[in-house]
């Protein structure tokens, strides 16, 4: 038995409403406890930030595609290239790190948990392959369901029962926590080399529409009671004009009620990566903000929440299961070009991007996104992503959350550093707002925990996992609006991380490395309509896919650590 | 060829195994097993039936080492396995090849050994796919699975690929005479087009065989993306295909609905190697203007994509990983087995689930006569003719279970069937075991004192 | 049938001892002594089956693999029959292989050795820094000859001669066969399954 307390530090723990409050935290073994024995540890973070450690609600950091950009860009794994020490194995690169180093770099920034944003059931295996692989962090993965047939086919049907069902069979089957959708019907039209084009386009030969795909998801979702809503990423990303497409699928939920199971969270969906979707415009020529729009109805409505996917100005690699979207990319930037189709389920792509502070669009995407965060209120419906490595690698945390803290900083960076357009086309340089420590706590932990309802992280209850992050920043001490580059370095390396109540970081070195886990949920009570529906479809996988029944499924062989997450029914 | 009547006398059968050989990963093997032997195979192609049928004569049963006359002795497992160690350890530059017919499972070890003492990780595909994955690098990888093509392909294309010798049942499982949701007639709703300067048995069941001449195919394909981008031919002829056929040709791939572009060893072994896949790559990217295309290498060995994925994944590399210096290095043509050997570099290596003896050059292979070689395979082969040690490992898919990753990336569990052999040991424990030695032989060299970031990552630190 | 530790096993067999070729009587006069040629390699079925069954001690390899399949009319140029030998040479090596009528035939000009231990010996390592040495279209000669085609571990001694001491290749070309079995020494596994670990 280990117990330990940090001693004097000054606590953000926004989900226990606690601002800047000098105390000590307490943990025993792997949980938070409120005494320890005076056999106790004292470690001393005296006027030191503590917060739970962070939540990352959207990285895509494990699985198939993630393989292919490492695959086929060296030039990015030489970027991150580091010697091997008697604890880290050689680390490898700088958009898509290698599967140890994303472990190291998140563990560094005093995270703990980081959702997998996209897993193609088919090649579910590959994700927790990568995962097991992943040192440090808890990983969930969340399922492609948004142009799965079957899901296409029950939601043309409106047949919600089977939805919901095939739905659980399917988080069983591929160890997924919750239900993603990616430009829904639109990868499937890539299959023939097309998109849809707003919310209420047909996918090819389906006869179904985005929207109807959708709120069945959606209902299907709240009728299973899943601790996580819809997480979506919605049709037209990436597409000047594409705010009436966003706004009309945010709205299309809104009479959806959540289920009673679901306590924790508040919203029916969660929209990721918000800023690629609040484009105004028809073109690059005229495209502007939206950032206003979108934040507005966000600010009025309570059963959305959202990420932003931050634009950071490097040169990154998007990776995304919106594959036409990426084809177009292609044909604006002409770079080398990776697609990814995935029988019956989904389909992805990959392009290297540079986000560059001299381009137009890249400025104004960086705006739109700095403005989501200030204009959005309430910090409990926003948190902070890159859609990592998308618009930028999430070892940009830090960096983003020195722009949130300081308007001195942002106004030099409009005047100085980047394009003109962030004048003409966005709101940016009149907006003042600046984040204080209990809102960046609450972006990076407390509200991703929140909307995942997660019962065991995000906080610093007793009771909770000892997942804590100990920085070395003196809020009494520091002006953040006045200090950007500080408040950067400060919580680019913690001074402490702790998982599990196990030191990985002290003193901003890593000294531990701890196998990962999965997390997963496990809906009861639905096993007979489970059956009913694997055996309706079976004939159609014994034709159509091109592995055996048996061979699907993710065996346990895969997850050898998991934490399960049972909903009742 | 005589008949053979069906094997009848069996005790039971082990359904939907996985076909360990060539990148189709067929799962849906059946074997008929009698007195712990597989003694017939359901579904199989003729290479995968043959394969799992294994020459029991050559099977290498016990750990041996080779003595002062140059014989092999048979030894126990832990005499064998010191005297592998000990060439490791003694060993400044180490190169472990193989990895492509064991699991991932077993690369993870390798790959801790490897990193451990400082080796040179390689597979396969340095001497097949090698170039497709520099073409790759360059030029980008439009694929898609299997499954894709069953479903939705009316135009499949094999280039430089054989497909009905290297991999027999891709055409009727996968690509060709299958049914698919959008081609229910399966054959006849698909057009096979086979591009190669030999008339194989692939371009005899083709509707059409483009037999462009020896070491063509770069100007072949820079003619069709030529026509794609609405340019006109000068030459009557080019690379020995008449013009108006590559006009024809590029008009039907244009009109096809969702076309695959197949391609093999073809390409990569011939005078332009990588720049051959490159402009494959380029012409399927400019074909997605009109219509819907795809590629798909035609991977040999049932894991060699598996390897790719793997150190992708762990190191950021897909293959030619070098921990020399403790850091992962990668440099196409510098840290791959055949340049290696060929500039005599290594000084010890071990080659696990391959044969080089069987499939490097003269001019490489001349080296592995100069330095301790340690072998890791199923069978007696070419590669124990030049072994130092031999550790007889097992059956991946039939005698022990682990991950392979079919040629579209479809990770698939290759479970097992029958015990192996009892002198036998998983590759994963060989190789476990082989690391834990050379661990207590000597101090792991190479290492930081403390972990230093990249400069290029501009951290903020 | 089989016998494993003692058991008499019946099995589906896949043994070939010959690949199946076109049956054609060559009738040239066979005036071109040296045919030069491009010679590529590769694999095809019989080969693949054989190798990894592992039978590459066996006759039915040295066939699967050492045999140069040929245009007929280069055959009748060369005055040579179906499986009669050849002695091919390139700028990397030489090696007496089979040869026959080709299966993909015509190819005028081109001749093709699958891959394996006997023509690793003449093809080009050279991997113009892209990993893959040139296993198609080596430039090559092709001529009749009386030399035998060698087994797999007669070759493997006759090109690396790591175990041996002679360096003639005239000489180590007409040892003693290694034969085609593995040649087992000290004790027999059947004695170690019960001591050992």
């Amino acid at each position: 038995m280990m117990e330990y307390i940090l001693k004097n530090g000054i606590v953000y723990d926004p989900a226990n409403g606690i601002n800047g409050e000098k105390k000590d935290v307490m943990f025993k073994d792997d949980i938070i406890v409120d005494e320890v024995s005076a056999d106790a540890k004292v470690i001393d973070v005296t006027d030191k930030i503590v917060m739970p450690a962070g939540v990352d609600p959207h990285a895509h950091v494990a699985g198939p595609k993630l393989v292919v950009g490492r695959l086929y860009r060296p030039e990015d794994s030489r970027m991150g290239v580091s010697q091997k020490t008697k604890v880290l194995r050689s680390e490898s690169g700088f958009s898509i790190p290698s599967c140890p180093t994303t472990g190291y770099r998140y563990s560094r920034m005093g995270y703990g948990t980081v959702v997998e944003a996209a897993m193609p059931p088919l090649e579910a295996k590959h994700t927790h392959e990568e995962i097991a692989t992943i040192p440090n962090i808890d990983i969930p993965a969340l399922p492609l369901f948004g142009n799965n047939w079957f899901v296409m086919e029950y939601a043309k049907d409106k047949n919600i029962e089977d939805l919901a069902a095939f739905i659980s069979s399917w988080l069983k089957i591929s160890k997924g926590y919750g239900v993603k959708i990616v430009n829904p019907c639109g990868s499937e039209a890539w299959g023939w080399g097309m998109n849809v084009h707003g919310y209420d386009d047909k996918a090819p030969y389906f006869d179904v529409t985005s929207r109807e795909v959708v709120m069945a998801l959606a209902e299907a979702n709240e009728m299973l009671g899943l601790p996580h809503s819809i997480h979506i990423h919605p049709n037209d990303l990436g597409h000047p004009g594409n705010v009436p497409t966003t706004l009309e699928t945010l709205d299309s939920v809104k009479n959806i009620k959540k289920s009673s199971k679901a306590t924790i969270r508040d919203q029916v969906m969660h929209v990721t990566h918000l800023q690629f979707h609040s484009y105004t415009g028809n073109s690059w020529k005229d495209a502007g903000s939206g950032a206003v729009e979108v934040a507005d109805y966000i600010n009025k409505h309570d059963h959305i929440t959202c990420d932003v996917g931050q634009v950071t100005f490097d040169e990154t690699t998007t990776m995304t299961a919106d594959a036409p979207m990426e084809y177009d990319l292609f044909k604006l930037s002409g770079l080398k070009w990776t697609n990814k189709d995935i029988e019956c389920e989904t389909a992805a792509g990959i392009i290297p991007c540079i986000y560059s502070k001299k381009s137009p669009v890249s400025t104004l995407q960086w705006g739109i996104g700095l403005e989501l965060f200030l204009l959005i209120n309430d910090p409990w419906k926003v948190c902070l992503t890159t859609d990592h490595p998308n618009a930028g690698p999430f070892m940009r945390y830090p960096r983003i959350i020195s722009w949130l803290m300081s308007n001195e900083k942002r106004q030099d960076m409009c005047e100085n550093e980047v394009h003109k357009w962030i004048y003409k086309r966005t709101t940016l340089p009149t907006i003042e707002r600046e984040y204080d420590f209990y809102e960046i706590a609450t972006i990076t932990r407390a509200a991703p925990a929140k909307i995942y309802g997660f019962e065991d992280r995000g906080a610093l209850t007793p009771g909770y996992k000892a997942d804590i992050a100990v920085y070395d920043i003196n809020p009494n001490d520091i002006d953040p609006s006045k200090q950007a580059l500080d408040i950067e370095k400060g919580f680019t390396v913690a001074d402490y991380t702790i998982k599990d109540g196990q030191i990985l970081v002290k003193d901003k070195e890593i000294v531990k490395v701890k196998e990962s886990q999965n997390i997963w949920v496990n809906v009861k009570g639905w096993e007979r309509q489970e059956q009913k529906v694997i055996d309706n479809i079976m004939p159609f996988f014994t034709q159509y896919y091109s592995v055996k029944w048996e061979n699907y499924p993710v065996q346990d062989h895969y997850v050898s650590n998991p934490i399960r997450v049972d909903v009742e029914k | 060829m005589t008949y053979e009547p069906p094997i009848t006398d069996y005790d039971y059968i082990v359904e939907n195994c996985t076909c360990a050989f060539c990148g189709c990963n067929c799962d849906d093997l059946d074997y008929l097993v009698k007195d712990g032997h597989v003694v017939a195979v359901r579904h199989a192609c003729r290479l995968g039936a043959s394969k799992i049928m294994e020459d029991m004569d050559q099977r290498l049963l016990v750990p041996m080492i080779r003595d002062e006359n140059g014989e092999l002795m048979e030894v126990d497992w832990d005499t064998a396995l010191d005297k592998a160690a000990e060439y490791i350890a003694n060993s400044i530059r180490p190169v472990f090849y193989g990895w492509s017919e064991t699991s991932t499972e077993c690369m993870k070890e390798g790959l801790a050994l490897g990193e451990y003492i400082g080796a040179v990780l390689d597979n396969q595909a340095t001497i097949c796919h090698g170039p497709s994955l520099q073409a790759v690098q360059n030029a980008g990888y439009p694929i898609q699975t299997l499954g894709e093509v069953q479903n939705r392909a009316d135009m499949i294309a094999y280039s430089g690929s054989n497909a009905m010798n290297s991999h027999p049942r891709h055409m009727a499982r996968y690509a060709v005479f299958c049914r698919g949701y959008f081609r229910q007639r399966g054959r006849f709703d698909r057009t096979v087009v086979t591009m190669d300067p030999k008339f194989s048995d692939t371009a005899k069941c083709s509707d059409k065989w483009i037999g462009f001449e020896q070491n063509g195919d770069y100007g072949f394909y820079n003619a069709i993306r030529a026509v794609l981008r609405g340019k006109e031919l000068y030459q009557d002829v080019i690379s020995g295909i008449p013009k108006e056929d590559i006009y024809e040709l590029a008009e039907e791939m244009k009109n096809a609905e969702f076309g695959v572009l197949f391609f093999g060893l073809g390409l990569t072994h011939t005078l332009s190697k990588q720049r051959n896949i490159d402009i494959a790559i380029k012409m399927v990217q400019d074909l997605n203007k009109y219509s819907k295309w795809g590629l798909t290498p035609m991977r040999g060995h049932f894991n060699v994509n598996g390897f790719n994925i793997f150190m992708a994944f762990e190191t950021g590399f897909a293959f030619g990983v070098d921990f020399a210096r403790g850091t992962t290095r990668y440099m196409m043509g510098e840290t791959n087995t055949i340049d290696l050997l060929v500039r005599k570099e290594p000084d010890c290596f071990m080659v696990i689930a391959a044969d080089p003896g069987a499939h490097f050059p003269n001019g490489a292979n001349q080296h592995l006569a100069d330095i301790p070689v340690i072998q890791i395979d199923i069978h007696w082969g070419p590669s124990t003719e030049l072994a130092d040690v031999v550790l007889p490992g097992s059956f991946i898919g039939v005698e022990c279970d682990g991950t392979s990753y079919r040629m579209d990336g479809v990770p698939i569990y290759m479970k097992k069937a029958i015990d192996k052999p009892e002198t036998c040991r998983d590759d994963e424990w060989i190789v476990r075991e082989l690391k834990e030695r050379v661990m207590k032989l000597r101090e792991e060299p190479n290492v930081a004192p403390k972990y230093v970031p990249n400069s290029n990552l501009d951290l903020a630190m | 049938m089989v016998r494993i530790g003692g058991i008499i096993v019946h099995y589906a067999n896949t043994y070939l001892e010959k690949p199946v070729v076109p049956d054609v009587k060559i009738t040239g006069e066979g005036n071109t002594k040296v045919l030069k040629c491009m010679l590529n390699t590769g694999s095809d079925i019989y080969q693949g089956a054989c190798k990894k069954r592992g039978s590459t001690l066996k006759e039915e390899y040295k066939n699967a693999s050492g045999t140069c399949y040929m245009d007929p009319r280069d055959m009748a140029k060369l005055g040579v029959n179906n499986w009669d030998t050849v002695l091919v040479k390139t700028d990397f090596g030489e090696v007496v292989v089979n040869c026959a009528v080709s299966r993909d035939a015509p190819h005028e000009g081109t001749v093709f050795i699958c891959k394996g231990p006997w023509a690793n010996t003449v093809v080009s390592h050279d991997t113009y820094c892209c990993s893959d040495p040139t296993y198609k279209g080596i430039r090559c000669t092709v001529e009749k000859t009386d030399r035998k085609v060698l087994l797999m571990a007669d070759l493997m001694r006759w090109v690396y001669k790591k175990y041996v001491d002679e360096t003639d290749d005239d000489v180590v070309e007409n040892m003693d066969s290694l034969g085609e079995l593995p040649v087992y020494k000290g004790r027999k596994w059947e004695e170690l399954i019960d001591h050992d670990l």
